[in-house]
């Protein structure tokens, strides 16, 4: 469970720090401490859980040279792409091409601070959490725009409008979706939301059902997941990059260290939209046995791999056709599932 | 779908199927100066400013709707276009148009209102020979740089000249047109040369409007390797076989090898035996199974967009193939296993162990066909992306010479093994698989469908060489060291490669070397038609229809 105390409170308490300088040392602390978590993962996630998963699905092997498992890769690969010459195309439009990977590794990062992480970790609890993290999540697609027209090419153009189109397809039924489950919650604090899903919904053989959304509203949970991989521009819907088509889209100029940026901004944003699916529809940090922070980081893992998944079985869909899916299916499904869902609470009367 | 025997086609003859050789004179009446006789077919030499009158009256009046090839040479005392024509009904059935034209004035009409595909084919004599025709619609080099000088294939080139042209001399695709003007509204973007899903080095010349394709010129030229040169400087017994190895690296080697084998069989009366016609025909279908995996696994990756899992299984069956052949020829991909009158050697000992693994892969492969209509062809998203998309009208696709699996998805029913048998396949029993769709759909089905046919081919092809008598397995049949064709001998042969109708046109001039020899690219006819199948459609689509075209650039340049 979650605990009520912010992770900066824990710590200026811990330290026994206080004022306004305690305090202020005491917030860096915890957003470094969870900033660090989430790069972290993003460092297993990238360079080798990424190619293990996609070798495991394809018949390969994969990297296993450097290290057990070929865990060395991870080190190997952060100096080489580090180390590489930042090329910086003729022509570009110099803040906006610099600007661009900041603000996606960003805006990415910024969702965290008000995800409830399980054993305490947790920056901030605002009483709008859940509108802060779909507020600072599309920021996104500016930096995907940004990069785009400022890399003065072609397929990066053609990738970062894309990006945009798609994105603003999908975050309408996403937004709409969470909503059905702030009907329930009655609120938009996400320690509000998990806690709400900490109540039995059913026993079934002994073992006990907590009240997950993903098991209250099945239907909301499927639209969401489907609505967040084209959110985090992974197969069906990775138009914007496409690399087949497009080259790379939008980061098609980019190279060494904003190509890490972009790379790693791409990573945390299928994190973050991992965790707020697991703090939406899965009880966030809840779970038998294990403490809560293991069983969130499993959880997201688990979306993490299913995007994976998707990556590596399922084709791509044409630009025309993904607008259609979003506008015309998934936005009309989303209202539905709104409506019935206000519809049935308010005959339930709950 | 038809047999080969439920067609009942005519037995391979040296001459030109059933066409009545008079009557075709008497239907071209004044513009006939000459008749020849080439080893495949009657030539008609005709007057150079008659050519799109020839050409019409042949294909509106006598049927003749498959300009195959066009090959131009010179000779030292005047240049000749030949227009190979076929029908596609039955392409034993031939006819070539000579057309001469003085060395001091090479202008020749162009035959590109008539067959589209001469477009192409005329741009290559041009850019090669150095033929001029007059009424072409764009006749720039297409092999070799805008830049070039002199034309290499021509008697007076000077090899020893340095072609060396500086940097700015060089067009600038990116100029002029860099945003599509000022007041334009379409964009003109390069794919190409360096492109994930161009297969090679293709450079596409696009103008988008939007997402949409508005124009699409591909532009080729970039793995010319001067096949068709060396291939003249070689001689005809050992030297030329390796080559064809280069064309179609799918791997297709053997059936290019074939094409080149049966048109120098031809051209020195080279009887070849049996048992060897079965290990060619067995080894030839070996490779388009190859190919076609290849195909497939590409064309998915063209739509999946990453290293994906049909991507990769494609690969590991593929792999399976190339080991086979390795077993066989000693090679994975540069077999050089045939030669004329034969192949090199028997199937590799213990014989039993071998045909044992053959049958091992047959056995397995329906197993692994299910596996890949799972993944892609029975996937909806996969469906809503190929359906409808890159559609190809048969008689657009007939227009530009297209053959092979394209025309087959277009439900164009024409397969030069059974059309015009060689090898062993008119003893075997299979299918000429086509798709009436014209889609890219359609053509990935006929890929898929025709390596179940290959995999009956190769099946009972396993099953003779097995009960053949050990004192009959004759390899090879007795060729001398040396092979000196009588000077003017010319043929026109083809074979079914893997991406359509691979043919080579050989002159000989009486030395051991041939005078001309000329290469008929299915994938290069092929990829012409890719501005009809692509334009109007998005982006995805376009990349899509290439992969389906499924060109291998090597085959394509040359």
């Amino acid at each position: 469970m979650a605990t009520a105390t912010p992770l900066p409170d824990t710590i200026s308490d811990l330290l026994g720090i206080g004022g306004l300088a305690g305090e202020l040392l005491s917030m860096l602390l915890a957003a470094a401490l969870v900033g660090t978590i989430m790069l972290t993962m993003t460092a297993f996630a990238g360079p080798w859980a990424k190619r293990k998963i996609t070798a495991a699905f394809t018949d390969r092997i994969s990297v296993n040279r450097i290290g057990p498992m070929g865990l060395g890769t991870i080190i190997v690969d952060a100096v080489r792409l580090l180390s590489k010459e930042l090329i910086i195309p003729e022509g570009s439009d110099r803040p906006a091409y610099d600007l661009a990977p900041v603000v996606l590794a960003g805006s990415a990062i910024l969702g965290f601070a008000v995800i409830p992480m399980g054993n305490g970790i947790h920056l901030a609890d605002p009483e709008t959490g859940l509108v802060f993290v779909f507020a600072v999540a599309s920021i996104a697609s500016l930096g995907l725009l940004m990069g785009g027209y400022a890399s003065n090419n072609k397929y990066s153009l053609l990738g970062g409008l894309r990006a945009v189109a798609q994105n603003i397809a999908y975050e309408i039924p996403l937004v709409v979706t969470a909503a059905s489950v702030v009907l329930f919650t009655g609120s938009l604090q996400m320690s509000e939301i998990v806690a709400a899903q900490g109540v039995e919904l059913a026993t079934i053989a002994g073992i006990r059902i907590p009240a997950w959304f993903a098991f209250v509203n099945p239907f909301a949970f499927v639209l969401f997941m489907v609505a967040n991989l084209a959110e985090v521009g992974r197969n069906p819907f990775d138009t914007p990059e496409a690399p087949t088509e497009i080259v790379g889209g939008y980061q098609t100029e980019y190279s060494s260290v904003y190509f890490v940026l972009f790379y790693l901004g791409e990573f945390v944003h299928i994190f973050l939209g991992g965790a707020i699916i697991a703090t939406l529809f899965l009880g966030g940090p809840a779970g038998p046995f294990l403490p809560g922070f293991v069983w969130f980081t499993i959880k997201i893992w688990a979306v993490f791999l299913f995007t994976q998944w998707c990556r590596s079985a399922v084709p791509r869909v044409r630009i025309d056709q993904i607008i259609e899916i979003g506008w015309k299916g998934l936005l009309v499904l989303s209202f539905a599932n709104l409506v019935l869902t206000a519809v049935i609470l308010g005959v339930l009367g709950l | 779908m038809s047999t080969y025997d439920e067609r009942n086609v005519e037995p391979p003859t040296t001459d030109a199927g059933d066409v009545d050789g008079d009557a075709i004179e008497e239907l071209l009446g004044d513009h006939v100066l000459d008749r020849e006789q080439h080893l495949n077919a009657d030539a008609y030499v005709v007057r150079a400013d008659a050519v799109q009158d020839v050409l019409r009256t042949l294909r509106e009046e006598a049927g003749f709707d498959h300009l195959s090839c066009v090959t131009a040479e010179e000779h030292e005392d005047r240049f000749e276009s030949i227009y190979h024509l076929k029908q596609y009904d039955d392409p034993t059935n031939e006819v070539s148009v000579v057309v001469p034209t003085s060395r001091e004035e090479p202008v020749s009409e162009s035959g590109a209102s008539v067959f589209r595909t001469a477009d192409w084919h005329e741009r290559e004599a041009y850019d090669l020979v150095g033929i001029e025709y007059d009424d072409h619609p764009n006749l720039e080099r297409i092999l070799l740089p805008d830049t070039w000088q002199g034309h290499p294939l021509g008697l007076d080139y000077n090899q020893d000249k340095p072609q060396i042209v500086t940097f700015e001399e060089n067009a600038n695709p990116l100029e002029g047109d860099h945003r599509g003007g000022e007041d334009s509204d379409t964009m003109y973007l390069n794919i190409g040369p360096h492109h994930p899903a161009t297969h090679g080095v293709l450079h596409v010349e696009t103008v988008l409007d939007g997402e949409q394709v508005a124009d699409v010129n591909p532009d080729i030229g970039y793995l010319h390797r001067c096949e068709e040169q060396m291939a003249q400087k070689g001689t005809y017994r050992y030297q030329i076989m390796p080559y064809p190895d280069r064309w179609d690296y799918g791997p297709g080697g053997i059936i290019n090898e074939w094409a080149y084998a049966r048109a120098a069989e031809d051209l020195a009366d080279i009887e070849v035996p049996e048992y060897a016609q079965v290990i060619r025909t067995m080894g030839a279908e070996m490779c388009r199974i190859a190919c076609h995996l290849l195909a497939t696994a590409t064309f998915a990756l063209d739509l999946y967009g990453d290293f994906t899992a049909i991507f990769m299984y494609g690969m590991r069956d593929r792999e399976v193939v190339q080991n086979l052949l390795e077993d066989l020829t000693g090679q994975r991909m540069m077999f050089n296993f045939l030669r004329l009158g034969g192949v090199v050697w028997d199937i590799p000992e213990p014989r039993e162990e071998y045909f044992e693994n053959v049958r091992d892969f047959l056995d397995e492969l329906p197993a692994k066909l299910d596996e890949y209509h799972d993944l892609i062809t029975e996937n909806e998203i996969f469906q809503s992306r190929c359906v409808d998309t890159g559609y190809l009208d048969p008689e657009v696709a007939k227009d530009y010479g297209v053959t092979g699996p394209v025309a087959r998805g277009s439900g164009i029913d024409y397969d030069v093994r059974r059309d015009d048998p060689y090898g062993y396949y008119d003893e075997l029993d299979w299918d000429v698989v086509t798709e009436d769709g014209g889609d890219n759909f359609s053509r990935l089905l006929v890929r898929m469908r025709e390596i179940e046919q290959s995999a009956r081919i190769i099946e009972q092809c396993v099953d003779l060489l097995e009960d053949w008598p050990e004192d009959e397995r004759e390899i090879q049949a007795n060729v001398p060291r040396t092979l000196k064709p009588e000077a003017g001998k010319e043929t026109y042969r083809t074979v079914e490669g893997a991406k359509g109708e691979l043919g080579i046109y050989i002159r000989a001039d009486g030395t051991e070397k041939p005078g001309r020899f000329k290469i008929r690219s299915p994938a290069f006819s092929n990829l012409s038609a890719l501005q009809e199948m692509s334009t109007g459609e998005y982006i995805p689509d376009l990349i899509a229809t290439l992969g389906s075209l499924d060109v291998i650039l090597g085959e394509v340049d040359r």
